[in-house]
């Protein structure tokens, strides 16, 4: 654009318009890329704008008194951020009464309801810490317990399981013992071992042995050996199985290979796992029926 | 209260401290602005009650939508008055206030005011008042239609029945007179 054609779009008066906000968006968006692009347009604008601000300053009205405080206030409840307000310096150049009184008092609220609000929080915040902490104890707690509880009854169970196989095992005995048929065999100590003692229940009509392990009174057995029980049967030992001597002993009967018709029992002591025929040194009690 | 004692700052100062939203922006906006701006609010609305109803609406708009102001679209009075004009504009064409209020007849209406209200000269403008007075009359009625009754240039052309192009024309001589003194 030429100058000439810059004067000419400045003397249509579009600028003065533009001043006056008469001027549709496309038109005012012209208008500022036109001041943009020619500082001749910018200077127009800028002292039209000082001939009509100083137009309105000539004219001006004052309003009353009593507005400034009303408008001063709706603009004070949309203040950003009290922490902005300027303290002492701000209430010395002000020159009305009215406003300072009130601007102290209105920092008061505002700092009361703040330290109201921030006093809500720590207290919420501690009550649940001290819940969130209570509860991680309180869990800890009942969780010690409920494992305690737990081991307590797996040993109930297994007492249990103790005492249920004692009553069986007792219930066998008794049993035993109460058939007719049983016989009750003492056997005694040889010469070699006076002290040596056993029992020996055999049932004839059931073939059935058993030795009573804790009216025993054997010498402990060691590793290599075993104690052997024999039948004498026709005049000939038969092997009843062998058994261990041991110092206590929660057995009770323990039963032993059958036998129909024996004369005589006698126990000896025998490489582990026994011997086929008894060795007769060792031969530590014995009985005749 | 003496007017010595009102805030002021220079408009770069007083942009500054209203981005930031403080205080003595706002305090300073409305010593240095309020009464310019009345003048303006108070010709398209003779209602004082509503006027200076219009005057607090005006300051909370500028104070709230002020980021969308800019430097550099021009100077800050010109925005405001803008804002100024076009809220008092909305209450006069509103529905309410048409049913409660006679319309004066225009040009009456700017005298009417003047003589009312204690309009405020200061010694530095003493005389513009003289020179705006001897403004030819037909540029004084439209700078007065368009600058203190919110006409737009459209709204001047039928109202005085004359071309367009003449209603600009004159507005923009209008104005060079006041430039002449201003500037």
């Amino acid at each position: 654009m030429k100058v000439e054609d810059v004067k000419a779009y400045i003397e249509t008066g579009i600028l003065e318009l533009y001043v006056l906000g008469d001027l549709s968006p496309a038109e005012k968006l012209q208008v500022e890329e036109m001041a943009e692009k020619y500082p001749s347009i910018k200077t127009e604008l800028a002292e039209i704008e000082r001939a009509l601000e100083a137009y309105a300053l000539e004219n001006e009205v004052e309003p009353p008194t009593e507005l400034r405080n009303r408008v001063l206030n709706s603009l004070v409840t949309t203040f950003a951020d009290d922490g902005k307000f300027p303290g002492r310096e701000f209430l010395e150049n002000d020159d009305d009464d009215e406003a300072d009184e009130e601007t102290p008092l209105r920092d008061n609220i505002v700092s009361i309801s703040t330290a109201r609000e921030n006093n809500f929080y720590k207290y919420a915040f501690a009550a649940s810490m001290a819940a969130l902490i209570a509860s991680i104890a309180a869990l800890f707690s009942l969780n010690s317990r409920l494992n305690e509880s737990q081991q307590q009854i797996a040993s109930l169970q297994t007492r249990n399981q103790v005492f249920a196989n004692r009553v069986n095992l007792l219930d066998n005995e008794v049993t035993v013992f109460h058939d007719p048929a049983i016989k009750l065999i003492k056997l005694q100590g040889t010469p070699k071992s006076p002290a040596s003692k056993m029992m020996v229940a055999w049932n004839p009509v059931k073939k059935k042995v058993m030795i009573d392990m804790r009216a025993m009174n054997l010498a402990k057995n060691d590793q290599a050996h075993q104690y052997q029980l024999w039948a004498i049967v026709d005049g000939k030992p038969v092997d009843l199985g062998v058994f261990d001597a041991k110092a206590d002993t929660t057995d009770g009967m323990h039963e032993m290979k059958p036998v129909a018709n024996a004369a005589a029992f006698a126990v000896t002591l025998e490489p582990r796992g026994g011997s086929v025929a008894p060795t007769m040194s060792e031969m530590v009690v014995i009985a005749s029926i | 209260m003496s007017k010595n004692r009102k805030i002021s700052l220079t408009e770069e100062e007083l942009v500054l401290a209203l981005r930031n939203r403080e205080k003595i922006a706002a305090d300073a906006l409305y010593d240095m602005y309020s009464s310019s701006l009345f003048g303006v609010i108070s010709r398209i609305i003779t209602d004082t009650a509503t006027a200076e109803d219009v005057l607090q609406e005006t300051f909370i708009k500028i104070w709230n939508s002020f980021s969308s102001y800019s430097t550099e679209k021009g100077r800050l009075f010109t925005w405001m008055v803008n804002i100024a004009r076009n809220l008092s504009i909305d209450k006069v064409r509103s529905k309410d206030f048409k049913n409660q209020n006679k319309n004066h007849e225009l040009e009456n209406n700017v005298t009417f005011i003047d003589e009312q209200r204690n309009t405020v000269y200061k010694p530095e403008l003493l005389g513009v008042k003289d020179l705006v007075e001897q403004l030819k009359p037909e540029q004084k009625i439209i700078l007065k239609l368009v600058y203190f009754k919110g006409y737009t240039h459209v709204e001047v052309a039928e109202e005085l029945d004359v071309p367009l192009g003449t209603v600009k024309t004159r507005l923009r001589m209008a104005i060079i007179q006041l430039r002449k003194y201003f500037n």
